[in-house]
């Protein structure tokens, strides 16, 4: 069974949207509810709320009604979340339907995100994997701090990789755990080339190829409870980490936890799970040197 | 003339070991605080007066009272600069 519940009365749209949200693998125990109508959506001009950048969607969110809102900047497509509810109430135009692809890769996933707030899942750009000694790790920052190359690296070499950019944390008892959307790990040419892969999947309209992480010898792992939090950039030295406190670390984990600041009603719990994760993991400021690529050992060592 | 002084209520806050982080859903921005800036945060839920915030920091660290004030003054400028306060001007 697929979460949220979908409906939809256009079936080709309800068939390729029920595949995507199979595909991603989550599984909240709250029922969400994701209605999903062709048509064209409604204006948004009498909004004058402020909007949350991201990148090919719009949202708008608090008072004074506090629904929120999001739109899709590539063609009409509008998402409604009313306070106190757990349903996303979406109105695409034929043109979204047309890329629809593309919609689910931004559009759609940014509702998801937003649906799944609903259920206490708080979603942080980040990646996961289990080391060989069982060990949960979060691996947080932006495009091009070395996310996606070292979740290839790690399932390389038979780590339990989660994913390389969406996670969901959620509590689980006294712990937080890390749930990741389940995508390929998308690698540019260049990490392609340093990992020795050719193949791949292709990705539409973005130079890169990718891989699940079985493809690349490791194993898909749905939830880790992350004892080490990483902060990862791409460095030209050695690989080298340093470990940062609670309080910084709780700061970088708001960085990459975008939509901390958006809803009031929710803002509080959601920054009281990345303070539980900052107690419960230890951080460290990581820069990822080339050696990596030969000794991937080495990157538990540093942070024993 | 006394102002009274309490957090924005835009704000978020969640405290560490007591040290901690302050959102600010309205500027969308955060910030980090030490120890004594939860401890006048947590305060700062409801209205204070400089006199009180001292009042509750000497509760807590062997400081005299003209650090305390001073302390507290520096911090209050900065969380108005920052836009982290609401003033209730004294009659």
């Amino acid at each position: 069974m697929p979460t949220p519940f979908l409906v939809c009365d256009d079936a080709p749209l309800r068939a390729s949207l029920t595949a995507w949200l199979e595909k991603g693998g989550l599984a909240p125990s709250t029922a969400l509810t994701l209605v999903v109508q062709v048509g064209d959506p409604p204006p948004l001009d009498a909004d004058d709320r402020p909007v949350f950048h991201q990148p090919d969607v719009l949202i708008r969110s608090g008072p004074p009604h506090g629904t929120l809102t999001l739109s899709w900047e590539r063609a009409p497509a509008l998402a409604e979340i009313a306070p106190g509810t757990q349903t996303a109430r979406v109105t695409l135009s034929r043109l979204a339907v047309a890329r629809l692809q593309e919609c689910t890769c931004t559009f759609f996933m940014a509702v998801l995100i937003f649906l799944l707030r609903r259920a206490g899942w708080h979603h942080v750009h980040a990646g996961t994997a289990i080391d060989p000694a069982g060990r949960g790790w979060l691996i947080a920052g932006d495009s091009g701090a070395g996310k996606s190359t070292t979740a290839a690296l790690f399932a390389s070499h038979g780590w339990q990789v989660g994913t390389d950019d969406a996670t969901f944390l959620a509590p689980a008892g006294a712990q937080v755990a890390a749930v990741a959307y389940r995508a390929p790990i998308a690698l540019r040419p260049d990490a392609q080339r340093a990992l020795g892969r050719s193949g791949g999947i292709p990705v539409a309209g973005r130079r890169k190829a990718a891989y699940w992480p079985e493809d690349l010898g490791g194993r898909w792992a749905p939830k880790v409870e992350p004892e080490i939090v990483a902060f990862t950039s791409v460095g030209e030295g050695p690989t080298r980490a340093a470990r940062l406190g609670a309080r910084a670390a709780l700061a970088q984990l708001v960085r990459w936890s975008a939509w901390v600041v958006l809803e009031p009603d929710l803002a509080q719990e959601h920054l009281d799970l990345l303070a539980r994760l900052a107690r419960q993991a230890r951080s460290y400021r990581v820069s990822l040197g080339p050696d990596l690529f030969t000794d991937v050992a080495g990157l538990p060592d540093l942070v024993r | 003339m006394t102002d009274r002084y309490r957090r924005h209520h835009d704000l978020r806050l969640a405290a560490l070991e007591d040290e901690g982080v302050i959102l600010h859903l309205g500027s969308r921005s955060y910030f980090t605080v030490s120890e004594s800036g939860v401890l006048i945060f947590e305060a700062l839920a409801t209205p204070h007066s400089v006199e009180e915030l001292v009042a509750v920091l000497q509760a807590r660290y062997e400081v005299n009272a003209e650090q305390a004030e001073a302390s507290v003054r520096d911090f209050l400028e900065r969380c108005r600069a920052a836009d982290l306060l609401e003033i209730e001007a004294g009659a």
